[in-house]
């Protein structure tokens, strides 16, 4: 395991796969199952090599069956087990959402407390690869909106090795939303074996956002695919003359709105990016919360930038759909305008 | 044709009245004898005619070909819907609950609400799925629930939710005569059942024949000028009774009726806030990422000047409590819509 250690220059897809080979060490009650993720390491090869390392009982490939998939985990969780489950892509979540809603986010509060689900749902989400329909997806609003579910979204490699881990570790169903169109970017990741990265305390924690960049003209929230495309508007703006904090939110339920009123506070201008649809989505949430948190520092509409109000579009025009940097930057330019 | 943007009329009115239920049903009984294209089907929607009694009488009246029972499979009359409806049928399904929705989310966001779009327009879906919502009766977590946060995100779907007889009519002959789908979504506590909670304003003034209320406009249920409250549903009923608590104190509530959120009608939202300058949003469904959120987002996005007020009632984001006085205590009842009312007028 030697190659396993130390820091290095890896993709987050890499990143995710280490992440899942240290809790399965740390714990062996901690076992995946989904659709190609044994033979095959995954479509995206994810879990690539642990069905090798970790055998058939740890690393099970599915049939292709979400709602079984997750009421099997459900199942495990309660009989002690950490079932971390993949679905293979976001629109495949459909077939699994009464599971999800009806069953792993309620049987805690339902038992009184009395058991829990430590429950992780990997899911590949959001578009930009040119995928087919139902494959790009961003459905994190319908499962914020669901009460009793975790939600967080890596938006680089050493996030995605630290957060795979606290996700598994935590008592709490969490659905652990993978930024497919990141999966090959590159950064360091100290990946050392380590229990210090289960520790929640400080800024590491799972539930904590990040500010990536530091402004004081306005803020960007964004999270997973978008923080990138709002790291590149930031740098646009600076040339232009403008200060833009950029936050990666890296939870979306729940979110962490201290941060974000923190920053609103000082730049008093907030803009949200986020893939899905902004239409009753999480932009909106963020939207009004920071109206009610930082009512009288707003100085200018809060704007959403994201997916329209229609199904995730065929290949050839989705980057007419996505929250691309002209879009972001627009808004930028009409919140400081205003 | 009777266009209705008005709110019902008073209880003084001379008219006939019925419950929102007989309302429903006689919305979709005349548009079954107007298009033999149009039939219901759904889990005990024939022989019991509806457990929400939204289906009362129609087996009598229309036969057990266009007035269906389902076995319990929403995958597998939804999906069946869908189809009947790709083939020029324009199918009711009925969701019992609104929280089985989870059972056949696959069958309803990825074919019913998509197929038009994936198809270039070229295949229309013209079916209506109506699903009971809604608690304050003891029906425990998981059926309880409004969800049409969750429905409304989801584009591809019209979604409609009437308040009172006359709009449940009105809107349902909207529904079925719409090539779009549409998800109409009624609560538990409007229909006007004996066995629920005695709600007088759950039985009202229906104009007899056809009666069509557009999808997209929202109502003033109560013009008033010193506080909005923007709300659906059953919540209407309340904040009509808090309203009229209030005035007695000379505060003037504006009740603003959405009866449909998509699509939502922003432009009365924003009228209506730029007359009073203060919003309140009351809804039955959960707090965060919903519709209380979009509501606020929508008003801070045109122009967040336009507010000197905002509060949002809604449900706590906890699964919905079996327990009345827990159940009582999360739901969005008088004393928390009068306590967000006061709350923006400090």
């Amino acid at each position: 395991m030697s190659e396993n250690t130390g820091t290095q220059r890896i993709p987050m897809a890499k990143a995710i796969n280490l992440g899942l080979r240290r809790s399965m060490e740390r714990d062996d009650k901690v076992l995946l199952m989904g659709e190609d993720i044994g033979r095959l390491g995954g479509v995206f090869r994810v879990t690539d090599g642990l069905q090798k390392d970790f055998g058939t009982t740890r690393v099970v490939d599915t049939p292709l069956a979400e709602s079984g998939i997750i009421g099997t985990a459900i199942g495990l969780a309660l009989a002690g087990y950490r079932p971390v489950c993949e679905i293979q892509f976001d629109g495949f979540i459909f077939p699994a959402y009464d599971q999800i809603t009806t069953q792993l986010a309620k049987l805690h509060y339902r038992s009184r407390g009395r058991v829990e689900l430590p429950v992780v749902i990997r899911v590949p989400y959001g578009g930009g690869i040119g995928a087919v329909e139902h494959h790009s997806e961003s459905p994190e609003a319908l499962f914020a909106h669901t009460a009793g579910l975790r939600l967080v979204s890596p938006a680089n490699p050493a996030d995605a090795f630290t957060m795979i881990q606290q996700a598994i570790a935590s008592p709490d169903p969490v659905l652990f939303l993978e930024p497919k169109a990141r999966y090959w970017d590159k950064a360091d990741v100290d990946v050392t074996a380590a229990d210090q990265v289960l520790d929640l305390g400080g800024g590491n924690g799972l539930h904590r956002a990040r500010v990536v960049r530091p402004g004081t003209d306005l803020t960007i929230a964004a999270y997973g695919p978008t923080v990138a495309t709002a790291m590149a508007a930031a740098t646009v703006a600076e040339q232009e003359g403008h200060s833009v904090e950029v936050i990666d939110l890296r939870s979306i339920s729940p979110i962490d709105f201290d941060t974000i009123a923190d920053s609103v506070r000082r730049t008093h201008r907030l803009v949200v990016a986020h893939e899905a649809p902004v239409f009753f989505g999480a932009g909106a949430e963020i939207a009004a919360r920071i109206t009610e948190q930082c009512f009288y520092s707003l100085e200018a509409p809060v704007l959403r930038v994201g997916g329209f109000h229609a199904p995730y579009p065929v290949a050839n025009i989705e980057e007419d759909y996505l929250p691309n940097l002209d879009r972001v930057l627009h808004a930028v330019d009409a919140v400081l305008a205003h | 044709m009777t266009l209705t943007d008005t709110p019902p009329a008073s209880r003084a009115q001379a008219g006939r009245r019925l419950s929102t239920s007989k309302a429903m049903v006689e919305a979709i009984a005349q548009e079954m004898e107007r298009d033999e294209s149009v039939f219901y089907l759904g889990e005990d929607v024939a022989a019991y005619g509806g457990i929400f009694s939204s289906t009362t009488g129609l087996l009598e009246q229309f036969g057990p070909k266009r007035i269906i029972d389902t076995p319990i499979s929403e995958t597998g009359f939804i999906g069946l819907a869908v189809g009947a409806a790709t083939e020029g049928m324009r199918p009711i399904a009925e969701l019992m609950f609104a929280d089985f929705m989870g059972v056949c989310l696959d069958q309803i966001y990825n074919h019913m609400a998509k197929i038009h779009y994936f198809s270039g327009g070229r295949v229309k879906v013209p079916m209506v799925l109506t699903t009971a919502v809604g608690g304050g009766y003891s029906d425990g977590g998981q059926h309880s629930q409004t969800l049409w946060g969750t429905f409304a995100h989801l584009p591809g779907m019209k979604v409609v939710v009437p308040s009172n007889p006359a709009d449940a009519k009105g809107l349902m002959t909207s529904a079925i005569r719409d090539d779009s789908p549409v998800v109409y979504m009624f609560h538990k506590g409007i229909m006007g059942l004996p066995w629920m909670a005695k709600n007088r304003r759950s039985i009202d003034l229906v104009p007899e024949g056809e009666h069509v209320v557009p999808i997209g406009k929202a109502a003033i249920a109560r013009a008033g000028s010193d506080v909005t409250v923007v709300t659906l549903s059953l919540s209407v009923h309340h904040a009509l009774d808090v309203a009229d608590t209030l005035a007695g104190e000379g505060i003037d509530v504006e009740v603003l009726d959405l009866r449909s959120l998509v699509p939502l009608d922003r432009e009365a939202i924003l009228a209506s806030v730029a007359k009073t300058r203060r919003l309140v949003v009351v809804d039955e469904d959960y707090l965060s990422f919903g519709l209380s959120g979009e509501v606020v987002a929508s008003v801070v996005e045109s122009d967040p000047s336009l507010l000197t007020a905002v509060r949002r009632v809604a449900l706590p984001d906890v699964p919905i409590p079996y327990a009345r006085s827990l159940e009582y205590a999360v739901l969005p009842r008088h004393d928390r819509i009068e306590g967000a009312i006061r709350g923006v007028l400090a």
